[in-house]
Formats: structure tokens, C-alpha cells, sequence
């Protein structure tokens, strides 16, 4: 009896660690593959059989989209390329400022919904609707709006835009921290003489930090990687790091999967760490309150 | 609680709560005038452009667009009785559908292997939510490298079947709906998987065991118990994600632009398709109002759902 168990144990066990292993190895192939490939000189991108592991690794994929260093034949559109740096930049901006601004805006919408009941719980549902109908849908009298209002191809128009549609996780996940932070201690500085809103400045947020911080982290990954409203509402300056990234597959000169690879590793680096650092919080985002702990 | 109270009844007291009554009033406003403001500015007159449009028919090879005429239903009745839309629907629908249910079945089993603690918890749940958080657009372009005919899939397909394999992943009309459901799949486990350790690691103890007590094997707990209190956390998970799924584009875009023929071609490739290339503005505008009537009663269904499990959920915890 008592074997019978342990042995039952054992093979849930080779169970389990032989599951979650190819479930592992589905997941890590493709990772692998991209990052392998940024590394592979233009004669192995193709290769029949496959290369695997190159022997010959190069830099070359990464200095020439990175640095513009233009040592091969390729030559005719690379010049028409952006210098992804450009990218970069506007990308961090536009996910940076849309990010905080919806955020910080969130957060006190979530306050007020949390204390007072600005919004009752069938609004909160229906605010899910910014995020929930797919932007195809508006984006081109978008277009035409915002040519009308000189926002076309502005960070402010990208921004606004993503202030909008990423307002709904930023209410109901701040909202989910914000209700933990019992009302004595906000009634205690109330009290004491502070202001509503520096309370809010100096208490409320302050305890809600590391909640803030998941939630930014988390839209953050939201704006860095939207690709529709960025391709459709820039055309040459404020090109972002997904839309760039599109631009190679157009390219006439055949495929530059190196290329491709070491810009595309360039912009999915920074968000991996991100994520790896809030994993233990990306649960409370999802959750619109139907995890109780 | 307290001051919602104090805000209801307190009408006829003293100056002092008065002013405290109309501070909270303007206190609430402020923090609900970010969100109307950038709403009336920004989405309000995208939305009223969208109507304009889908009554009065404009392509930008006719003039101004705001001297175009007025054609009544005509471009509704145009878009209703379109095969196109009715097979782009179909489309989206198997794709979200699809890669739904993928997401979840892998998620969940990856769940309940996963919710209770063992040696290597953390490694595995690290590299598990990893394929979230890579961009869309790099998850397509990663799949096309490995997916093409002589690319390495088929060769590894090869080597553990000891014969040549040679699945058309990315060019046969057949198969190239289901390739990309099934990079979406790969993409977005991770959040059905989130959200099911989540849940499963939220249970209450004591029912499982009093009913392990009474003689219950695992799978009778498990359909029993485990899976009548998840119930509202599974239906979050599916609804959210056949929802991001039904707008799911740069995928598709990004490989296929609506080909071969037209077998990847779901909602938001034809509005794109009908709106950028074929210039038809209001043709897609009508459209996309169709879609978006579509949609909003999808998510309001959705919504009624979510709130009934929510209050069910309230209940519960009370």
C-alpha cells in the first residue's frame, strides 16, 4: 500500500516535469531561433538543413541595422530604411508619456470610483468597451480627424489615442490595489488637516505603490507593442519600433531574416525584463476582481 | 462607504457640511473629467465622422468629402448582402474561436500541473510568460523564419518522423489561417495561464477537503468542487481573450495581408483592405459600424455575463 502510493507520487512527478518540459521547449524554440538568427551570417539565414548553431556568429546583423554599417550588398534599401534609433526614440516616448498619463489618470479615476462611486460597476464593465471593440473599426475617420486637427503623424495624436484605449486596464487594475488601503489611515490625515488631494498625493498613492508600478509595467508592454493605430496614424516621423520592424518584410530585396531578427531582439529585450519583473503582479491586471485572495 | 452615506442625506444641515458636500461633487467631477474630455476631443468626432460616412457615399476619387451624397441605406444594404463580410466574419469568428479555446486548454493543464508548489515552480512559471511579452509583430515575423517550406520545423518534423515532411505552413489557403491561429496560441497561453494559476491558487481549502474526508477520489473533487468555483475566473479568461483574438491584426497583416487568395482574410484585414487600398471610405465605414454594432453587443453580452459571475463571486465572499 504504502509503495503503491509512493510509486503513484513518482509518476505524477515524471508526469508533471515531462509535460511542463515540452511545453518549455515549444516555448523557448522560437526564442532561441530569433536570437540565434540575429547572430548568423546572411549565408545561413536560408540554409538547407537548417543551421542550428552557427559556427561562424557575427555582429554584422546587429551594427548594421543598429549602427546604419552597410558592409554587404544590400545596400538600395537600407538607405530607404529609418535609422531605427529614430524608432527607439519616438517609441519610448509615446509609450512612456501615453503610459504615465493613463496611469496617473487612472489611478485617480480608480480612487474616486473606489471611495466615493463615480462610476457605479455597470459603467466600470461598459468602460471596458475602449478596449474591448477592435480600433480597425474607428481608425479612419481617426485619420481624417486628426489631419483636421494637425494631430497626423504627431506623438501627442499617438499618445491620446493610447491614453484612451489603455484607460480601462489602468482603472480596474489600480482600483483592485486601491480598495486594500484601508480607510482609516486616509481619515487619519483628513484629520490631521491634509487636503483632499494631498492626501491622495501623500498617502493614497504612496501606499499604492507597488501596484502603481505593476500597472505601468503592464501597460507599458501594451503601448510598446501596438502595432495597428501606430501603422495607420504615422507615416514618416513618428514611426514607432513595431512599425519599423514592419518595414523590412516590405523591403523588394528579399527577405533579411538577420536583419529582422536583430532589430527584432533589440525590441522585445527591454519588455522580457519588464515582464519578469512584475510576473508576480500581472495576475491582479487580469483578474477585474473575480480572483479573491 | 461612510461618505457616500453622508452624501445622500445630508440636505438640510449645516453650512459646513454643505460646502464639504459640494466639495466631494467637484471632487468626483475632477476625477472623471480626464477620461470625458479626451473621449468628447478625440473619439466623439471619429464616431460622428464614421455615421456621416456610412450615409453619405465618398471615395477619395470623388471631390471633398464633405460635398459627397447623401445614399440613405444604400451602403449598408451594400455591406449586408456582401459574401466578403459574411466569410471575414466566419473567418474571425474560427480564428478567435479557435485560438480561445487553444489557449485555454493549454493554459489551464498547464495550470493545474503548476499551482501547487514544487522545485523548479519558479523557472518554469518565468519562461512560461515569456511569449506574452513578446511584441505581436516579432512573433509573426519569428514564425514565418521558422514555418517556411525548408525552414526548420519541417526539418525537425522530419527527423522524428524519419521521413520528409513538408507541411505548407505559410502558402497553402488551407493551412494558413490555422498557422497563424496557431502562433496566437503560442502567443497568448501565457495570459490564459496567468489568469488559471491565478484562480486555482485562490480556492478555499476547507470544501476540498471535507469533501477528500468524505471519500471523494481527486477527479470527483476536481469536477465537483475545483471546477464549480472556478467557473467565473474561466469565463473571464475566455471572454477576454475571444475578444483581444476578434481584433487580433498584426499577425495577420504582417504576414499574409488577407492571401493566399483571400483565405486569411478576417474583419479587420477586409475593413483595412476595403478603407486603404480599394480607397472605398465609406464602404468601409458602413462596415465598420456593422462590425462595431456587432461587436458592442458581443461585449455587452459579455459584460451581462462577467457582472452575474461578479455578483454571484460577491455573494459568495460575503
Amino acid at each position: 500500500m504504502k509503495l503503491n502510493k509512493r510509486n503513484k507520487k513518482q509518476i505524477f512527478e515524471g508526469f508533471r516535469y515531462s509535460t511542463l518540459t515540452i511545453w518549455l521547449l515549444i516555448v523557448a524554440f522560437p526564442l532561441f531561433w530569433i536570437i540565434g538568427t540575429s547572430f548568423k551570417p546572411d549565408a545561413e539565414w536560408f540554409a538547407w538543413p537548417p543551421v542550428y548553431w552557427s559556427d561562424t556568429p557575427t555582429l554584422s546583423n546587429y551594427a548594421n541595422v543598429w549602427m546604419g554599417k552597410e558592409e554587404l550588398a544590400v545596400t538600395q534599401y537600407a538607405q530607404s530604411m529609418q535609422k531605427p534609433w529614430k524608432a527607439l526614440g519616438n517609441s519610448t516616448l509615446v509609450a512612456m508619456v501615453s503610459t504615465s498619463l493613463s496611469v496617473f489618470f487612472g489611478a485617480i479615476l480608480a480612487y474616486g470610483v473606489s471611495r466615493y462611486q463615480v462610476l457605479t460597476e455597470a459603467r466600470m464593465f461598459q468602460l471596458l468597451m475602449l478596449r474591448m471593440v477592435p480600433p480597425i473599426v474607428i481608425v479612419a475617420p481617426l485619420t481624417l480627424h486628426y489631419s483636421t486637427l494637425g494631430l497626423l503623424d504627431t506623438h501627442l495624436g499617438l499618445i491620446l489615442i493610447y491614453f484612451l484605449t489603455t484607460l480601462p486596464y489602468a482603472v480596474w487594475m489600480t482600483k483592485s490595489f486601491i480598495d486594500e488601503i484601508p480607510m482609516e489611515i486616509e481619515q487619519a490625515a483628513e484629520i490631521l488637516g491634509a487636503s483632499k488631494w494631498r492626501t491622495i498625493w501623500e498617502v493614497v498613492l504612496p501606499l499604492a505603490r507597488s501596484g502603481l508600478v505593476a500597472t505601468f509595467l503592464f501597460i507599458l508592454i501594451l503601448t510598446w507593442s501596438e502595432y495597428l493605430l501606430a501603422l495607420l496614424l504615422s507615416k514618416t516621423e513618428v514611426v514607432t519600433l513595431p512599425v519599423e520592424l514592419s518595414k523590412y518584410e516590405g523591403s523588394t530585396e528579399g527577405r533579411v531574416y538577420g536583419r529582422q531578427a536583430a532589430l527584432a531582439v533589440g525590441i522585445t529585450v527591454p519588455l522580457i525584463f519588464i515582464g519578469i519583473f512584475i510576473r508576480k503582479h500581472l495576475a491582479r491586471g487580469f483578474s477585474f476582481g473575480m480572483v479573491r485572495r | 462607504m461612510m461618505t457616500a452615506i453622508d452624501l445622500s442625506s445630508g440636505g438640510s444641515t449645516s453650512k459646513r457640511e454643505m460646502t464639504r458636500a459640494k466639495a466631494i461633487k467637484r471632487f468626483k467631477w475632477i476625477t472623471i473629467s480626464p477620461v470625458v474630455i479626451v473621449f468628447l476631443v478625440v473619439l466623439m468626432p471619429a464616431l460622428i465622422l464614421q455615421l456621416y460616412f456610412s450615409f453619405f457615399g465618398w471615395t477619395v476619387y470623388l471631390g471633398s468629402w464633405w460635398d459627397a451624397e447623401f445614399v440613405g441605406l444604400e451602403l449598408f444594404q451594400e455591406v449586408l448582402t456582401d459574401e466578403r463580410l459574411g466569410w471575414a466574419i466566419i473567418r474571425s469568428l474560427y480564428f478567435s474561436f479557435g485560438s480561445t479555446i487553444g489557449c485555454f486548454v493549454v493554459g489551464f493543464g498547464l495550470a493545474l500541473l503548476m499551482y501547487k508548489p514544487f522545485r523548479g515552480h519558479g523557472f518554469y512559471y518565468t519562461m512560461f510568460i515569456i511569449p506574452m511579452l513578446t511584441v505581436p509583430i516579432v512573433v509573426a515575423y519569428t514564425g514565418e523564419m521558422l514555418l517556411y517550406q525548408k525552414g526548420p520545423i519541417n526539418g525537425i518534423l522530419s527527423t522524428i518522423f524519419g521521413r520528409d515532411i513538408n507541411v505548407i505552413w505559410l502558402a497553402d489557403a488551407n493551412l494558413a489561417l490555422t498557422t497563424v491561429m496557431l502562433m496566437e496560441i503560442w502567443n497568448w497561453t501565457p495570459f490564459s495561464f496567468i489568469i488559471m494559476i491565478a484562480g486555482l491558487a485562490s480556492l478555499p481549502k476547507e470544501p476540498q477537503e471535507a469533501a477528500q474526508i468524505l471519500g471523494a477520489g481527486k477527479l470527483r473533487v476536481f469536477f465537483e468542487i475545483q471546477l464549480p468555483l472556478l467557473r467565473p475566473v474561466i469565463i473571464l479568461a475566455l471572454i477576454l481573450r475571444f475578444l483581444e483574438a476578434m481584433a487580433e491584426y498584426p499577425k495577420i497583416w504582417s504576414l499574409f495581408q488577407g492571401g493566399p487568395g483571400s483565405s486569411t482574410e478576417t474583419i479587420p484585414v477586409l475593413i483595412y483592405l476595403t478603407t486603404w487600398n480599394y480607397f472605398e471610405i465609406s464602404k468601409g465605414a458602413a462596415m465598420s459600424y456593422v462590425i462595431m454594432l456587432l461587436m458592442v453587443v458581443i461585449v455587452l453580452a459579455a459584460i451581462w455575463v462577467l457582472r452575474r459571475e461578479k455578483s454571484n463571486l460577491d455573494h459568495l465572499y460575503k
